[in-house]
This record gives structure tokens, sequence and C-alpha cells, in this order.
């Protein structure tokens, strides 16, 4: 593909990111170009990116609540104008979502109102030792594909094994039918499931609790996408475990000694896809 | 300028005088070292050179009490790129884009901290280690820890518990927010660690060969100006003592007066200076420009260590003004900014012409005084000629010494007394029910899946994971990007059977390293150890101390590197830890903990522990003998710890491992598990159950083969070194020859079967049927169970 038809997008950095390069590499693998961008670079320069990814990490050590104090930080107020003012796309991941959420662009219902929070895990009982959990989970898409920027390129209730890291990522809300609002409006994008796609609030299938299994969630307009499993770490296909279960992890074993073959998309690539599919489509040729 | 004028008067004090005069400013050395100090400056010290001495002649820094033992370790290889004398040690990897790679591997301990401070302890640990690799301009791309822990349900429980708990929290927090991937670890649980648990941490880093950072001033200090910079958190009095603590039998009555040498972690900061962002900008520059630079940690012993040691290894001098020092706290004394061991802080060496850039890196570029109230980059002094280490503080100099003098450090011959191991081998008779016998060993807290642990390290981050914890005995990452090859790490070290013979602990700690690297497919190349044994200064615990060395040295030694002949796998790096005794007198169970690093040529070969599917052939390698001593079958039974502890037969280890990496590389295995807690029983159990106990594949066996004269519970459950290996259906043919060619007899055991139940029989009789389900009740819940 030609340089000038890969859309550019800036992978936020703030002090604490670690999941930068792993994003940069998935979704540069997905035909676009990226740069990290750094936290105290000019915000202005950030106008000239098609698209945004706010990555993983524990921006600002996580201080007072995940997320909360990149979004006092200019570069996401000048996020927030690109999106809210020029549509731009932008995926949050994992604490990216967290600095979505606290910047009230997700669910946005009322934008820029905090009206979710993304809260510790629910303690399971056999994991009582600490809050944090990284496991690899089954997630699958809620949404029409064509709902949202990052699911364009999902097959209707694809079923998708992802990885999660996090202490925080609970969604929930105080906010009296919210939950029926976002349902009624196809703003819940992916639900904790098991292998054969089940929706059930058990902790092996939903594994921090998350109100109605809520595993990312979109903006009103679809243009904004918040998640909290890591597609970066699912993009190719030798990132996936061999004993899961399920067609990934049988596709994963017919690759075995074929190191080539392990570089073909993984279960998370289509998310990047589809980012790349929506700046090509909003990207003046 | 004039010296100092807080002299401690060595030359006319009285010993007993002197003894009070240094326990009143809480200096640990002895009359004899204090005398010793004065002959080598040529003067009464100062007080801060009195401090500086402290911690440089402590155990931790000093190696005082195990210089001369090390010494038996091999250390060289044809692989080595560095050996064990900077902060890390470096192995060959792999060749990529006409560029050689090697990893760096460092290994340490944070026992006393974790101790009273789980929690800081533990977290602190992880920083310094990945200083350690970060520093050598490596990127950090793994960490393991090896823990051991007191009997969670005997006298001391609840303790264990908090201790449990904080350390894996303090782990989890530190290694999650920087970044770095857990990669394994392994747990014991033994009620010789109730006064004293071991907390080690491995870490390893990639780096090209052309872009290692060396621990010293560079020669080119010969033809130009350098200075000395000081990055990171602002130096305040966390931690003072910390390596002096480290060397001292821990006093439950003292704990809450030694919590104030425990340093305080900050991951955050560590994040901006060490993964992918300060640092590797500012040896990027240098690289740029052609610059050779000096990099070091600061750890145990503060800045008195960083700067005395990089000067002496490139043969410097060195000029350090304390006024210079960015301090987190009004009004701290010389010996303090000396020697407190405050984290997140590196000393660079860098020429003079360029440090503005460095300091224009740090502070602006990453932002360093906006991310950490009072953290920056600061020059603190310079490099001198004069191998003079000479350290100001206002219009006074507070030490002036030879910087030889102050690095070398002392040593010590310490006396050994063996002493006996009086337990028998237990009498009894075959347990009616073997299958309740497998479930008991199976839920016992040293056999039980560890998930309820590793489930709150990161593990996927930097997305390079190929093993994770729990999918086989060893990690595995492919941290180059674009390359095939691949890293896997395991550690090892049972803590019983160095209870029984500490030499045979530290040679099965060697093998088992092994195994679990060669289990997945990776040939072992190197070698770490952190020595964690009792008091020195008693003979039977310095015996035990030798002993385990020499465990370590003869296996290491003996198991060759692959492709050579009497070429040791070498031991590139490691730590000591001493004084790991409570003040009741008791130590803990000698316990050589090792980490091998073995490397895959391409990662798409690695194989997990599950079994992959029905027919296939289930493979014995290794013969049963009678070494039930230290057991987790002897555990479990109630039988005590037993005599026969396992032994390595090199010879036949050799040729295993060997066969087995050859055999997976020629794509003739679809899972392997080495032999190791509980036994043939146990690994058969783990690989129908596999990490998540949700394995839909089972095994019929038949031992009889297998028995080598054994009683078949013996049989089961002896900890006999081996493999069982799940050869793919077709294969058995080639696989028997390969085996042949390395002079490895494999026993077929049976087949991979299609429901998931593990059925083991012994000729007629039928031993074992069970189901993964009910294996996995017992197995995946049990740490739970028993630490709440």
């Amino acid at each position: 593909m030609l340089e000038a038809s890969k859309p550019r997008v800036a992978i936020v950095q703030f002090p604490g990111s670690n999941c930068e390069w792993e994003t940069k590499r998935a979704a540069e693998a997905a035909g676009m170009t990226c740069d990290v961008f750094r936290w105290n670079i000019d915000p202005e320069v950030l106008a000239s990116y098609d698209g945004y990814v706010v990555g993983g990490g524990f921006s600002y050590q996580d201080r007072v609540r995940s997320g909360v104090i990149a979004t006092k930080e200019p570069i996401v107020g000048r996020l927030m104008d690109e999106v809210l003012e020029r549509g731009k796309p932008v995926i949050g991941i994992c604490n990216g979502a967290q600095v979505l959420v606290e910047a009230g662009l997700i669910p946005g219902v009322s934008t820029g109102n905090v009206e979710m929070a993304l809260a510790p895990n629910r303690p399971d009982p056999a994991h009582r030792i600490a809050g944090f959990c990284c496991r690899w989970v089954f997630i699958k898409l809620a949404c029409d594909p064509e709902r949202c920027v990052a699911t364009t390129r999902l097959e209707p209730g694809e079923i998708i094994p992802i990885p999660i890291a996090h202490g925080e990522g609970r969604f929930t809300t105080r906010q009296e039918g919210l939950v029926e609002r976002l349902q009624a409006n196809d703003q819940i994008v992916f639900q904790y499931c098991d292998a054969e796609g089940n929706v059930e609030d058990r902790p092996e299938i939903n594994p921090n609790g998350a109100v109605a299994n809520i595993a990312g969630v979109c903006s009103p307009d679809g243009r904004v996408m918040a998640m909290m499993p890591h597609p970066e770490r699912a993009s190719f296909l030798g990132q996936v475990p061999t004993d899961l279960g399920g067609p990934w992890s049988r596709r994963r074993r017919e690759a075995y000694g074929d190191a080539r073959a392990l570089e073909a998309p993984g279960p998370g690539r289509p998310i990047f896809d589809s980012l790349r599919e929506a700046l090509l489509a909003s990207v003046p040729a | 300028m004039a010296l100092d004028e807080r002299q401690i008067a060595v030359s006319q004090l009285s010993d007993d005088e002197l003894e009070q005069v240094m326990a009143e400013h809480g200096v640990g050395l002895t009359v004899g070292e204090a005398r010793r100090i004065a002959e080598l400056i040529g003067r009464d010290p100062t007080l801060v050179e009195l401090h500086i001495f402290n911690v440089e002649w402590s155990e931790h820094c000093s190696y005082k009490s195990s210089k001369a033992s090390l010494r038996m370790l091999p250390t060289d290889a044809p692989n080595v790129i560095l050996g064990p004398q900077e902060d890390a040690g470096i192995v060959f990897f792999t060749e990529h884009e006409g560029k050689r790679y090697g990893v760096v591997m460092a290994h340490e301990s944070h026992n006393h901290p974790s101790q009273i401070l789980p929690n800081e302890g533990a977290a602190t640990g992880i920083g310094g280690i990945v200083r350690d690799v970060d520093c050598m301009g490596a990127r950090v791309f793994g960490t393991a820890d090896p823990l051991r822990f007191g009997d969670p349900q005997g006298e001391h429980a609840e303790r264990t518990r908090w201790i449990v708990t904080g350390v894996v929290e303090g782990i989890w927090q530190y290694g999650n927010a920087l970044g770095v991937p857990n990669l394994g670890g392994d747990i014991y649980f033994d009620e010789t660690f109730d006064d004293n648990c071991l907390v080690n941490v491995v870490a390893l880093g990639v780096v090209a060969e052309e872009d290692i950072i060396h621990s010293a001033v560079p020669q080119q200090a010969h033809d130009e100006p350098y200075v000395i910079i000081l990055v990171g958190k602002p130096t305040d009095d966390s931690g003072f003592g910390g390596s002096a603590f480290a060397s001292k039998i821990l006093d439950e009555e003292e704990q809450a007066e030694d919590r104030g040498a425990v340093q305080v972690p900050d991951p955050f900061l560590k994040n901006v200076l060490a993964m992918r962002k300060a640092n590797e900008a500012v040896r990027e520059a240098a690289k740029e420009k052609g610059i050779v630079i000096g990099m070091k940690d600061i750890g145990g012993g503060g800045l008195a260590c960083g700067t005395s040691e990089i000067a002496a290894a490139g043969g410097f001098g060195v000029d350090i003004n304390l006024e210079e020092v960015h301090v987190g706290l009004e009004g701290l004394l010389p010996e303090t900014i000396m020697c407190a061991e405050t984290q997140e802080r590196y000393v660079i060496a860098v020429p003079e012409h360029f440090a503005d850039e460095v300091l224009e890196i740090y502070n602006q570029q990453w932002d360093l005084l906006n991310v950490y109230e009072g953290a920056c980059a600061r020059v603190i002094g310079r490099v001198t000629e004069d191998p003079t280490y000479t350290v100001r503080f206002g219009d006074t100099i507070v030490t002036q010494a030879p910087v030889e003098a102050v690095t070398s450090g002392i040593s010590y011959e310490r006396e050994e007394q063996p002493r006996e191991w009086s337990e028998p081998e237990p009498q009894f008779d075959q347990p009616e029910d073997l299958a309740d016998a497998l479930l008991k060993v199976l839920g016992s807290p040293n056999v039980c899946s560890r998930e309820y642990v590793y489930r709150a390290y990161d593990s996927e981050v930097q997305g390079n994971a190929v093993l994770r914890p729990g999918e086989s005995g060893a990690g595995v990452s492919r941290p180059l990007e674009g390359c095939d090859a691949a890293v896997a790490l395991s550690v090892d070290g049972n803590p019983k059977y160095g209870r029984i013979d500490p030499y045979w602990g530290g040679a099965t700690a060697v093998a088992e390293a092994m195994r679990n690297v060669a289990c997945v497919g990776a040939v072992p190349q190197a070698l770490t150890d952190c020595l964690n044994f009792g008091n020195p200064e008693k003979p039977e615990q310095f015996w035990e101390f030798r002993q385990g060395v020499r465990g370590v040295a003869d296996a290491a030694s003996n198991l060759w590197l692959k492709g050579y002949e009497q070429t040791p796998v070498p031991v590139i790096s490691g730590n000591v830890s001493l004084y790991n005794e409570s003040a009741s007198g008791s130590s803990v169970a000698p316990s050589p903990i090792i980490a091998c690093v073995g490397v895959l040529d391409d990662y798409s070969k690695a194989v997990t522990t599950q079994f992959k599917q029905p027919g296939d052939a289930i493979y014995l390698l290794g013969e049963r003998k009678d070494e039930l001593g230290g057991s987790a079958y002897y555990e479990a039974l109630g039988l005590g710890l037993g005599a026969n502890v396992p032994q390595v037969d090199w010879e036949a280890e050799r040729a295993r491992i060997y066969a087995v990496t050859d055999a997976i590389d020629e794509g003739l295995v679809a899972a392997c598990q080495d032999i190791s807690d509980g036994g043939l029983a146990v690994a058969l159990a783990e690989m129908c159950m596999g990490p998540f106990g949700r394995g839909d594949v089972g095994a019929d066996v038949d031992i009889e083969e297998a028995l080598g004269g054994l009683r078949p519970d013996k049989a089961l459950f002896t900890e006999s070194s081996g493999f069982v290996v799940e050869v793919r259906r077709g294969s058995e043919e080639r696989f028997e020859a390969l085996c042949a060619e390395h002079g490895v007899e494999p026993i077929r055991l049976g087949e991979t079967s299609e429901d998931a139940e593990l059925e083991i029989e012994c000729g007629d009789d039928d031993l074992v049927d069970l189901s993964v389900e009910v294996m996995a009740e017992e197995w995946t819940n049990a740490l739970s169970r028993i630490l709440s």
C-alpha cells in the first residue's frame, strides 16, 4: 500500500503509560502510521493526526482515580476538541478507557459529564489475594458492527478471546436507567462471555463484575470507543495461547512450527482494521 | 579545603571505647575492621568514611564470607558476553538483521525487607533488579519471582499469610505499573521460612552487543573530561543502612526500628526513566554522537557504592560535591546522603560537553521535574585521573581515600563443620487408594496450582508473551520485534531437598531449572544463582552454604552447554543472601535458588504442558528410583522428610535434556512436562488438566515397565529426574531413534485418550482413575483455601 493512503494515528503517551509500543505495532500491522505522542509535546501538533489511540498503563500513577489526572492535562483537552469538534475517532484501551470515561467522552450521553466509572474489580472468591487480574477471557460483539468506528470489520456477535490486565475495570454507574439507555442506543460494544458466547454474570465469565458484563462502550455517535481488554495483545495469531479452547487456539495449534503463519492477524486485529477503515472514510483523499 | 572535623579517633580509643562510639553512630563494623580502615586510608577515618565502609564492607555489598566459595562456580563459556562482574551478566541470544544480541540477566534477593514490610520489600526488589538490567543498556522484558514462605497452616500461619499477601501485592503493584511482564516464578512453603521469608527476583533484558553500557567510567575519560550525573528521585533518608540491615539476623523485637531501613518504591517514576523512555533517549543520543558513557544503578550502599564503584571499575577517581545532590529532605547529614538507599536513581558518567544535553533530555524532554516532585538529573561531580575518592560537603572534605580501598572490600575465612541428617526414610505400606493419595498431593501447598498468585501479575504487557505462567515449566517471551528467536526462563530450588542435603539441593536446582527450560523446547544457555543461607559465622550453617555452592558448581559444570563437551552452562550473575536466621537461632532451609535462561531459535515450536490430542503416544524419560526424600508425597501423607533425596546423574540428565530439545525442534512433540514435585503422577495429572484445569484430553498409561523395582506408589510419586512427553501419532519411531542417538531409553507408558480422564494401571491393577474435573477441583483452588 502507498504510504500516502495510510492514516496517521497518535498513540497518546502519559507518564506511566506502558502499552504504547505494542499498541503501535498492532495499529501499524493494520495499515496505519503511528507515532507515540508524549504528553508534553505541544498539543497543537496533535491536530495533525487523523485519529487517536489512548493506550494502557498507569497514567499519573493512577493517583486519585485511574485516568482522572490525565484528563486535566492540556493534551487531553486538545484531544477532546479534535473528537468533539472535528469528529476524529479515538479508541481507549484499559487505562485509556479509564481516561475517556473520566473525560466524559464515554458513554457521552451528555457529553463532558462523568456518567460511568471503572470501579475496582469485584472481589472473586477464588482470587482474594489482590485486586489485579490478568487473564484471557472471551468477549463478544454486542452491538451492530456498523455502530462504531472500532467494530465495522467484526462479524455480528463475533466471539473474541482476549487478555485483560487491570485492577479497576468494572464498568458501573450510579445513574438510574443509564445501562438501559445504552442498551437501547446500542452503545454497549463488547460483553464478557464464555467460549460459546453465553453472557452470564459469573466470575469465570465476567472477570471484574461489570454491570451487564460490559467490556467496551462507544459514544452515541460511535466515534469514540473505550474497552478494558487489550486488543493489541491479541493482534497476531502468535499471541493467542494454545490451550484456551475454541477456534482461535485451534488455529494457533495448527500453525505450530510455522513462525510466518503465527504472524497472521489475531482475534483483536479487526478492532484496529475497523479504525483504519473509519479513518480512510473520513480522511479527504 | 579542610577535612571534616568529625573524625573517629580509631588510633587513640580502646577497643571498648571504639565499639561504643561506633554503636552510638549506628556503625556495625567490628573494632578490627575499624582499625583496618584507619590503616588503609593512613589516618583516623571521618564519620562519613566510617559509614561508607560500613555499607561497603557489609556482607551484602562485599561478599566477605562468600567470595572465596563463589570461585567454585563456572562462569566462563563460549556464549558468555559478560560474566558476573557488573550489575548483570549477559549471554549470547541470537543474531538478527546483522547484529548480535545478548540476554541480560540479573538475580537478587530482598529477603530481610520483605519479612518486616512485605509489600515495600518485594516491590523494591523488582525495582532494583530492573535497574540492574536497564543500566546495561538493555530493554527489560521479563521478571520472575522465586518465593519461599513459612508454613501457611503452622504455628505462624497468620503472619505467613500476611507476608504472602503483602509480597504478592508488592510484586504486582510495582511490576505491573512499571510495565514489565512476569514470566514465571515459583513458591514453596516450609516451616523453616516462618521467621525469614525469601523473596528473590530475576529480571531479563535484551541488548545488541554493540549497545552494551558498562557500569564503569569509560576509558575515553583519559582523553577528555568526564562528569558524574545523578538522575532520579531526590535523595532522602529512606533505606539508610539497608545493606547493613540485609546482613544481620532478624530479631522480632527490633523489627519496628528496622523498618526505616526498607526503601520506598516508586514504579511510576521508574516507568518514565526506564521503560523505553528517558534512559533510552539518553543512550540513543550518546550513540548517535559516538559518545561512550557509563551507567550504574544505585541500589545497596546508595550513592557511596554507586559513585565509588563506577569510578574504580574504570580505574579512575571521582570528586563528588554533595551540595549538588538533589535532596528531598532538609538538613540531611552527609553520611545519610552518601548511604541512603533512596530508590529510582542512577549515576551516569558522561563527557562534560555532553552533560547539558543529558540534563535537557531528562529534565525538559522527559519532564522529570513535573513527573515527580524533586526528581531531576544533576551533575554532582567529576571524574579524576587520580584514583582517589573525594567527597565534599559545604567547605569540608568528608571523604578522601584511595578508591580501591573503598571498593575492594574485605574477606573472611569462615569455618565449616559438616552436619548429619538424622531423619530415616519412613517405613509404611502402600496406601490402598492411590487416587486419593494423588488428590492429596495435588491439593498440597507445594504442588497445587499457582494461578491464585500469578493471576495478579501482568504477564501480557509488551505483547511478547509466547508461554505464560502456568502454561509450562518455563515462561517464554519473544523480546525482539520481527525476530523468531525466543527466550525461556525458569527458576527452581526445592528447600526440602536442601534441608536433607544442601549439595543435592544445589545440584537438583540447576538440573530442574534446565529441565524446565528444555521441556518447552529451549536450549539452556546460562544460569544465575541466589544463594540464600543462614549465618556464615556458625560452622554448620557455613558448611551448608559451601555444600550448596559445590552442588550448583558441579551441576553447572557437568551438564554441558549444548554442542560442547566439558563446557559448563555458565553462571553469569548471582547474589548471596546470608544471615537468614532468626534471633532464636534457626536458619532457613539451605536455598540455592537457580534461574536458567534458554533460547528457542523458533518461537513457533514452543510446546506447553497440556495434552493436545487423543491417540498420541506418552513416553517417560528417566528411570524411577527410590528418591522420595523431601517429596510432596511424604509431605501429603505426613511422613516427614525422609532421607533419600533425588540426585543428579550428570550423563543421563544431559542426554535427556538434549534429547527432549532436539525432539521438540524436529516437531515430534505435542506436549512435555518435566518430572519434579509430586513425581510422575503429578506430571501426568498436570498434562491432563492444563494450565486452567480445563484440559479435554486424558491419558491411559501402564507403569509396569517403569517400576524399576519400586513399589507402584513409590514409582508414581518419586521425584527422580525425568520428562513425560506426548509424541505426535506417527512420530513414535523417529522419537525412539532420536532418543537412542542420545543414549536415552524412553519407556512407552500408553496413549492420550478422548475422555478427559487420567487412568493409571500397573499390569492388571488399576491404580488411578480420575477425571480432570475432580483433579482440577483439588489442584486449582487449593492455594486460595490454604491462604484464607
